[in-house]
C-alpha cells in the first residue's frame, strides 16, 4: 500500500539520487586525480540529484517524460481508479483543488515544525543567563525557525492561491495543471534538504545566512542554499501559472474590475513572485560556489565584497515580504463585506493598491542596510521609498474600516480572525516607518524591536488571515462545518497571546536588547527585561498551543462535524454557488457575470450558471 | 440609519482623539528608551522615536476606534439576522483624502527624517580618530593621533567629537553602546566610519550587534567615559 504513494516513492528515489550524486561525484573526483572527499562539492551534487530523482519518483514528470517521447498524455481528472481516493493527496494529482489542500496542510506542517524550533529557543530565553540551551545551537535554531516558517509561509500562500483562484473566477482548474503539480511536489524536496541540514552542522547565521559567516561555517549552508533553490522555482512556477490564469481563464464578462479582490493580491503577489525569486536564488548560488568551488564572490581576499550579498539578498527578501502578506490581505478584504453584509468599500483602490504595494516593494530594499556601510547618499532615497508605502497600505486599512461602517456586523470565527488579522497588522505596519527612518533605526537596528515588528507583520498578514481562510472555507472543502466553540477557544487564546508577545518583543528592543542573542544583560531596562521575556515566552506557548486546538477541530470537525449547506456564509462568490464539497469539476455550466462581486444589500446575483451550456465545460 | 452617521461620526472622532492620548501614554510606558543619554546623537533619535510614538498612536487610533465603534454600534442584533447593511460602495473624495493627507504626513516624517540624520552624522571640528577593530570574539581599539598602542578597552573623553574608523578581521560585527543609541557595521575588507560625541562621564558597554557566530551574545567590551584631564593621564599610562 505504502508503496503505492507517490510520496512514499520520491522519498526512496530521493534517498538513492543522493547516494548515487555523492557516489558519481567522488567516483569522477578519482579519476581525475582529486582527493576523493570533498563535502562541499559532494553534499551539493548529491543533494541536487536527489532532488530532481524525487520529483521523477513521485511522478511529477511523468506525463512530460512520455512527451518527449513523442506520445500525448490525456489529462486524467478524478481519483485514481485502482486505489482508495485519499491516496491522491499523497500522490501527483492534477486537480488544482487537491494540489490547494496539498500546499496548506504541508504549510500547516512546516509551521509547527518552525514554530516548534521557536519554542526552544523561546524557553531558553525565558531567563537570563544560559540554561539549557547551547550557544552553538540557539545560533542554529533562529536560522532553521526563520527559513522553515518562510518556507511554511510560501506553501500556504500557495494553498490559498491554488485552491481559491480557479474557484473564484469559474475557471475548471489552472492554466497548467502538470506545471502546478511540479510546483507543489518540489517544495518537498526542498522543505526536506531545509530540515537535514541540520544533521550537517545546520547555518548559524540566521535566516539572513550574510557572508562571510556563511561561507565559512558548516555544510549545512550547502543544503540551505539548496533548500531556497528549490523552494523558489516552486515559487517562479507558481506565479507564472497562476499570472496566466487569472490573465486568461475568466470567464465572459468578468473583466479586471471584477474579479473576487483576491485574485487582484495574488496577482500583485505573483508578479512580485515571477520577477523577485531570482535575484534570492542569486545570491544563494553565489554563495553556495563561492563554498564549492572557491569564487571569492564576498570574499574581500579574492576581490569581493560581503556587502553585494546584502542587496542581492533584499531585493528579494524585502519585495517577499509583500509576497507573505498581501494574499492575506487580500483575505480580509475579501471576508470583510461578507460578514459586514455590504459592499467592499472602493473596490478600485483597494486592487490598485496592491499592484502599488508590489511595485514601490521593489525600490526599498536599502532599509534593511542602514547600518551596512553602503554609500551614506543611498540612506535618503532608501527611507523616502520606504515611507512611501505607507501610503498604500493607509488605503487598504481605510477602504477596510469604511467597508464595515453602516454594515450589520456578524462574528463567526473567521470574522473574528479577520478583525484580529487587522489589529495585528495595524501593529506590524505603525512599528514600519521608525524603522524606515534612518536616525532612530540606527538605534533600533538588528534589536528585538525589529523582531516584534516583522512577527506583527507576518502574524497579521499571513497567520490570522490564513486561519480565517481556513475556518471560512473548511465548509466548502470538507462539506462539513468547523466547530465554532473550538474556532473561538482558539481565536481568544491566540490574539491576547500574540499581542503579549509582540509588544514585550518590541519592549525589550528599545530597553537595547540586540536581536539573535541567547543570552541578555538582566539589568537592561532597569531590571525588567527578564519579566517581560518570561511573558513572552508564556505567550509564545499559549499560540502554540492554540494552534493545536484549531488541528484538532480542524481534524475531528472533517469527520463528525455538522453537515454544511452549499453557502453557510451567504457570500456572493462564485465558489459558493456549487455544492459543498465542491464536486470533482467544479462547476456543472460556465459562469455568466451579472452583477458585481460584493453588492451585499442588492437583490441580483454576481455570477449565474449559463444552464443551457451544462456539460459543455468539461470538454477539455 | 444613514441619518445617523453624523451622531457616530461624532463619537467616532471624541474617542479617536481620546484613544490617541491613550494609545501615546501605553506606548510610552511600553517602549522605555534608557534613561541615559550618552551621546550628543542620543536626544535627537530619542525626540525623534517619540514623534514616531505620536504617529503611531494617531493613526493606530484612527483606524483601531472606527474599527471598535463598528464592532459595537453597527453589530448584527438579535433579530437582524437577514438583514443587510447600508448599500454603498465607495467614496471618490474620501479615497482621495486619505491618500493624499498620508502623503503630506509621510513626506513631513521624512523631512523631519532627513533633517535628524544630518544632525547625528554631522562631521565636527575637533574630531579624535579612534581605531576599532572587530574579531571573533573581542574588540581592539587604537588611538592614532596619541601614539602606536592598542587596548581592549575603550576609554573617551567626555564632550569631544569622536570619529570611529572601524574595521572587521574576519566577519560582519556591529558597534553599539546602547546609551550613545547609533549603530554602525563592520564589514572586512572596507572602513566604516561612525560619528559619536559621548556627553555622560561613566562605564558603559560596547555589545556586537551582528551576530557572528557562536560567541556573538558575549561580544563585548568596556567603554570607559572620562574626563579629558584623566583621559589624558590615561594616554600616558599607556605610553608609559
Ligand atoms: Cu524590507
Ligand atoms: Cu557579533
Amino acid at each position: 500500500m505504502l508503496m503505492q504513494l507517490g510520496l512514499t516513492r520520491g522519498l526512496i528515489y530521493q534517498a538513492a539520487g543522493t547516494v548515487l550524486g555523492m557516489v558519481v561525484t567522488m567516483v569522477w573526483r578519482l579519476l581525475a586525480g582529486m582527493p576523493l572527499w570533498d563535502q562541499e562539492v559532494v553534499f551539493v551534487v548529491g543533494g541536487l540529484v536527489g532532488g530532481f530523482a524525487f520529483m521523477w519518483g513521485v511522478g511529477a514528470i511523468d506525463d512530460w517524460l512520455e512527451w518527449c517521447r513523442g506520445k500525448a498524455t490525456p489529462l486524467v481528472h478524478g481519483p485514481p481508479r485502482d486505489k482508495p481516493a485519499w491516496t491522491r493527496y499523497f500522490s501527483t494529482d492534477y486537480n488544482h483543488k487537491v494540489i490547494g489542500i496539498q500546499y496548506s496542510v504541508t504549510s500547516l506542517l512546516m509551521l509547527m515544525i518552525g514554530g516548534s524550533f521557536a519554542l526552544i529557543f523561546r524557553a531558553e530565553l525565558a531567563q537570563a543567563d544560559l540554561q539549557f540551551l547551547g550557544m552553538g545551537m540557539y545560533n542554529k535554531l533562529i536560522g532553521l525557525h526563520g527559513w522553515a516558517v518562510i518556507a511554511a509561509i510560501l506553501l500556504g500562500v500557495g494553498g490559498m492561491a491554488n485552491y481559491l483562484v480557479p474557484l473564484m473566477i469559474g475557471a475548471e482548474d489552472m492554466a497548467f495543471p502538470r506545471l502546478n503539480a511540479f510546483a507543489f511536489w518540489i517544495n518537498v524536496p526542498g522543505g526536506l534538504l531545509l530540515l537535514a541540514s541540520a544533521f550537517l552542522g545546520g547555518f548559524d547565521a540566521g535566516w539572513t545566512a550574510y557572508p562571510p559567516l556563511s561561507t565559512q561555517g558548516s555544510v549545512g549552508y550547502q543544503f540551505l542554499f539548496l533548500a531556497i533553490y528549490f523552494v523558489g522555482l516552486s515559487s517562479i512556477l507558481g506565479s507564472l501559472n497562476l499570472l496566466v490564469t487569472i490573465l486568461t481563464m475568466r470567464p465572459k464578462g468578468m473583466d479586471l474590475f471584477r474579479i473576487p479582490i483576491f485574485c487582484w493580491a495574488v496577482l500583485a503577489t505573483s508578479l512580485i513572485q515571477l520577477t523577485a525569486t531570482q535575484a534570492i536564488g542569486t545570491a544563494f548560488l553565489m554563495g553556495l560556489s563561492e563554498r564549492a568551488l572557491g569564487m571569492g564572490f564576498f570574499d574581500p581576499e579574492g576581490g569581493g565584497n560581503p556587502i553585494l550579498f546584502q542587496h542581492i539578498f533584499w531585493f528579494y527578501s524585502h519585495p517577499a515580504v509583500y509576497v507573505f502578506v498581501l494574499p492575506g490581505l487580500g483575505i480580509i478584504s475579501e471576508l470583510l463585506p461578507v460578514f459586514s453584509r455590504k459592499p467592499l468599500f472602493g473596490y478600485r483602490w483597494i486592487a490598485l493598491s496592491s499592484l502599488a504595494i508590489a511595485l514601490v516593494g521593489f525600490l526599498v530594499w536599502g532599509h534593511h542596510m542602514f547600518t551596512s556601510g553602503y554609500s551614506p547618499y543611498l540612506r535618503v532615497p532608501f527611507m523616502v521609498a520606504t515611507l512611501l508605502v505607507a501610503v498604500p497600505t493607509g488605503v487598504k486599512f481605510f477602504s477596510w474600516v469604511a467597508t464595515m461602517w453602516g454594515g450589520r456586523l456578524r462574528f463567526p470565527t473567521p470574522m473574528l480572525f479577520t478583525l484580529g488579522a487587522i489589529s495585528v497588522f495595524l501593529l506590524g505596519g505603525l512599528t514600519g516607518p521608525i524603522l524606515a527612518t534612518v536616525a532612530s533605526d540606527l538605534y533600533l537596528h538588528d534589536t528585538y524591536f525589529v523582531v516584534g515588528h516583522f512577527h506583527a507583520t507576518l502574524f497579521g498578514g499571513f497567520v490570522f488571515p490564513f486561519c480565517a481562510a481556513i475556518y471560512f472555507w473548511f465548509p466548502k472543502i470538507t462539506g462539513r462545518m468547523y466547530n465554532e466553540a473550538l474556532g473561538k477557544l482558539h481565536f481568544y487564546i491566540m490574539t491576547p497571546a500574540f499581542w503579549l508577545m509582540s509588544i514585550g518583543q518590541m519592549t525589550v528592543g528599545t530597553m537595547g536588547m540586540r536581536r539573535r542573542i541567547v543570552d541578555y544583560d538582566p539589568t537592561l531596562g532597569g531590571g525588567l527585561v527578564e519579566a517581560r521575556h518570561l511573558e513572552t515566552t508564556i505567550a509564545a506557548f499559549l499560540i502554540g498551543l492554540s494552534i493545536l486546538i484549531m488541528i484538532y477541530n480542524l481534524v475531528t470537525s472533517a469527520e463528525i462535524g455538522v453537515r454544511a449547506p452549499a453557502n453557510p456564509w451567504r457570500s456572493r462568490s462564485p465558489e459558493w454557488q456549487i455544492p459543498s464539497p465542491v464536486p470533482e469539476h467544479s462547476f456543472a455550466a460556465p459562469l455568466q457575470v451579472v452583477g458585481e462581486p460584493y453588492d451585499y444589500g442588492l437583490e441580483e446575483e454576481y455570477v449565474v450558471m449559463d444552464e443551457s451550456q451544462a456539460g459543455h465545460a468539461q470538454a477539455h | 440609519m444613514r441619518s445617523n452617521y453624523r451622531r457616530h461620526f461624532l463619537y467616532a472622532g471624541i474617542l479617536v482623539v481620546v484613544f490617541t492620548l491613550v494609545i501615546q501614554w501605553v506606548l510610552d510606558l511600553s517602549l522605555p528608551l534608557p534613561d541615559i543619554q550618552g551621546s550628543a546623537q542620543s536626544a535627537a533619535i530619542d525626540n525623534l522615536i517619540g514623534q514616531h510614538v505620536w504617529l503611531i498612536a494617531g493613526a493606530g487610533a484612527l483606524v483601531l476606534v472606527i474599527m471598535g465603534y463598528s464592532i459595537v454600534a453597527f453589530r448584527a442584533r438579535p433579530g437582524d439576522e437577514d438583514e443587510e447593511g447600508d448599500y454603498f460602495h465607495g467614496h471618490s473624495g474620501l479615497e482621495i483624502a486619505w491618500t493624499v493627507i498620508p502623503l503630506i504626513v509621510v513626506t513631513i516624517y521624512g523631512v523631519i527624517g532627513v533633517q535628524v540624520l544630518a544632525q547625528v552624522t554631522a562631521p565636527q571640528d575637533n574630531e579624535m580618530t579612534v581605531e576599532v577593530e572587530g574579531l571573533q570574539w573581542s574588540w581592539r581599539f587604537a588611538y592614532p593621533e596619541h601614539g602606536e598602542f592598542q587596548t581592549v578597552e575603550m576609554v573617551v573623553p567626555v564632550n569631544r567629537p569622536l570619529l570611529l574608523s572601524m574595521s572587521a578581521v574576519d566577519v560582519l560585527h556591529s558597534f553599539w553602546v546602547v546609551e550613545w543609541r547609533v549603530k554602525q557595521d563592520l564589514v572586512p575588507g572596507i572602513t566604516t566610519e561612525l560619528r559619536v560625541t559621548p556627553t555622560e562621564v561613566g562605564e558603559f558597554q560596547l555589545r556586537c550587534a551582528e551576530l557572528c557566530g557562536l560567541r556573538h551574545a558575549y561580544m563585548l567590551a568596556d567603554v570607559r567615559v572620562v574626563s579629558q584631564e584623566d583621559f589624558d593621564a590615561w594616554i600616558d599610562e599607556q605610553l608609559e
